[in-house]
């Protein structure tokens, strides 16, 4: 009972400092709103000139879908022949659309003009994207004539997206930026709360007192777990109201693993806060700490993409199997059948963190 | 000193920090129901020693017992024996002064009614509304007096108290004191390290220690006569200056 103690002191600390609660409790909303609209791999109004140097209808009828399409905005547009590298230079367009007239063998004109989309390739992602978008309306504008003329191609593809059918990248990010503020939150409290004690000497009153080490590290960590995920409701609140991104699967689920993905990264702060001797020192190694968990996390790109040397560190990373379990629950409303060997991983990381964690722990207490 | 097992025999006690010695195997006893001052400039090894005997520090060589018991075998029952009051007063800073003693009394294990009680104690003794508000907000002598309460609640018999009265006013500082003689009465043992000589006025006994090493030991009048200075001043200076020629 004496736990409760620590636990309520804790939660005093933590109300007492009026800016520390503005930021945890609505930071977090803002932090999933400006995320929500920043952290987005959807790609919408590129820049794009079009040279149209064919005098065949066809080549005005496919820039007048470009022109119609929500995904480029055309800032360019000429008859005549252009310096198209001095466009994408000048950075006045991200593509460049050339229509040229197509001839065969014997000089004649083609019925399609030649096409050809000169991408800028700085922003990979972007240029790979859009390349694909042009495609996509270059092969609607065939389908279409085709099918006018009685036609159609003797295979075609028709694919249907399952649990995101508008592939709106909110979907992918939002549950997993949920995942990311129960770090950001748990970390910064947790790993600066021992250091903290270090600081204004209550630390060695405290290791004075009856309470066994286990008590102060569970005192340490549970008021930190309950303020995780007090602002993990909030964010999927926002998320799901907000952002409209249907929640499938069972609330059970994710508080489970919620919870076991907590005893991890708690056990991990409370590392920190053992091996720091000041608050300063926290903070920049919970800083670098949360930049690597997130990069190596598939929070912006799939795991798969990391490189397999690097992979290691991915394969450790608590947060990347959080995010995993999140979006299977959430997006695919999955049940534990499908995500359990993401758990028992998690799980074994949590073991292995909170092993050690307490290990240090203990040493440092007995110094 | 008598033939009774002392509160806290220290022999032979030394702290190392790699190269660096804190404490170079020092030896004392301190007598059940004895005021002991434990003076020293700062860095002298007073704090370092204090955190030893609590077994906050662990110990390089030597031994320290509390009432006959090895603070290394026994930590958990010489650690029910003694109170501390650290440097700062180690009290939190957002807490009130009544949260801070609930907090300190229930992780003691007082019981909420003992609680009720200890803090209606405190209320008598200071003013509610100051008691109410955050304890880094009140003068450092109730911060002070709130730390020695915290300090007493659970009932040690040996107090350590490291640099009690530094930062508080002279007014403050004589009425720790008196509650120290008052504790005395109570039967407790104290040691009580300080840099201001002029409070080994208030000990039975005094340990000067110097660069880790004691320097002299004793009653202060006793010193006094045989080191034949006319002040603890002058006897300080003089234990320093003979360290020093050693």
């Amino acid at each position: 009972m004496k736990l409760r103690y620590l636990v309520k002191k804790e939660l005093i600390e933590v109300v007492r400092q009026k800016e520390l609660l503005f930021l945890m409790f609505a930071g977090p909303v803002i932090q999933i709103i400006i995320l929500g609209y920043v952290v987005s791999s959807d790609i919408r109004r590129v820049p794009v000139a079009i040279v149209n140097l064919s005098r065949g209808q066809v080549a005005e009828r496919v820039s007048e879908r470009v022109r119609r399409s929500p995904l480029f905005a055309v800032r360019f547009e000429s008859r005549q022949g252009a310096d198209t590298l001095e466009l994408l230079k000048k950075g006045r367009a991200k593509a460049v659309i050339v229509f040229r007239d197509a001839r065969g063998h014997g000089g004649a004109a083609r019925a399609y003009p030649e096409v050809q989309v000169l991408m800028d390739g700085i922003d990979s992602n972007t240029a790979m994207v859009a390349a694909g978008y042009f495609n996509g309306i270059i092969k609607g504008y065939i389908l279409d004539d085709l099918a006018r003329r009685g036609r159609g191609l003797p295979l075609a593809d028709r694919p249907l997206f399952r649990f995101n059918p508008q592939l709106r990248s909110i979907n992918y990010m939002g549950p997993g930026i949920v995942g990311f503020l129960l770090t950001i939150i748990t970390m910064f409290l947790t790993s600066a709360s021992l250091v903290r004690e270090k600081e204004q000497q209550t630390l060695d009153t405290l290791l004075m007192s009856p309470l066994a080490s286990l008590e102060i590290y569970l005192g340490k960590a549970l008021p930190a777990a309950l303020v995780g995920l007090v602002d993990m409701v909030i964010g999927l609140l926002v998320v799901v109201l907000w952002f409209g991104i249907p929640f499938r699967g069972s609330l059970f689920y994710l508080l489970v693993a919620a919870l076991v993905y907590l005893a991890a990264i708690l056990s991990y702060a409370l590392l920190i806060s053992v091996l720091s001797t000041t608050t300063q020192q926290s903070m920049f190694f919970a800083w670098f700490s949360l930049m690597l968990f997130l990069l190596m996390s598939g929070f912006f790109t799939p795991v798969a993409n990391i490189p397999q040397p690097l992979r290691l560190l991915a394969d450790i990373n608590p947060l990347r199997y959080l995010i995993q379990i999140i979006r299977e629950i959430f997006l695919k409303g999955n049940g534990i059948a499908y995500f359990w060997k993401d758990l028992l991983a998690l799980a074994g990381i949590a073991a292995s963190l909170v092993s050690v964690s307490l290990l240090n722990f203990k040493r440092f207490i007995s110094r | 000193m008598t033939g009774a097992t002392p509160a806290i025999a220290v022999r032979g006690l030394r702290k190392d920090f790699g190269s660096f010695s804190a404490v170079r195997g020092i030896s004392f006893d301190v007598a059940p129901g004895e005021i002991v001052g434990f003076l020293g400039p700062n860095g002298a090894g007073k704090t370092t020693t204090i955190k030893m005997i609590t077994g906050l520090l662990r110990i390089t060589s030597g031994t320290v017992a509390v009432n006959g018991l090895d603070n290394r075998r026994e930590l958990p029952r010489v650690k029910r024996m003694l109170g501390y009051m650290s440097q700062k007063f180690s009290l939190y800073p957002l807490l009130s002064a009544l949260e801070n003693i609930e907090f300190f009394g229930g992780i003691s294990g007082l019981a909420p009614r003992e609680l009720r009680a200890a803090m209606a104690r405190m209320e008598q003794q200071v003013a509610g509304a100051i008691l109410r508000q955050k304890i880094q907000d009140v003068p450092p002598g109730i911060r002070q007096k709130v730390a020695l309460f915290v300090c007493l609640l659970p009932d040690p018999a040996i107090i350590l108290l490291d640099e009690p009265t530094s930062g508080v006013d002279p007014e403050a500082r004589r009425a720790f004191w008196s509650e120290i003689y008052g504790l005395k009465t109570q039967g407790k043992t104290l040691l009580v390290s300080t840099h201001n000589l002029d409070e080994a006025e208030y000990c039975d006994r005094i340990l000067i220690i110097h660069d880790g090493e004691l320097v002299a030991a004793g009653a202060p009048d006793e010193l006094l006569r045989q080191k034949r200075q006319a002040s603890i001043e002058a006897l300080f200076q003089d234990a320093i200056r003979e360290h020093g020629q050693d």
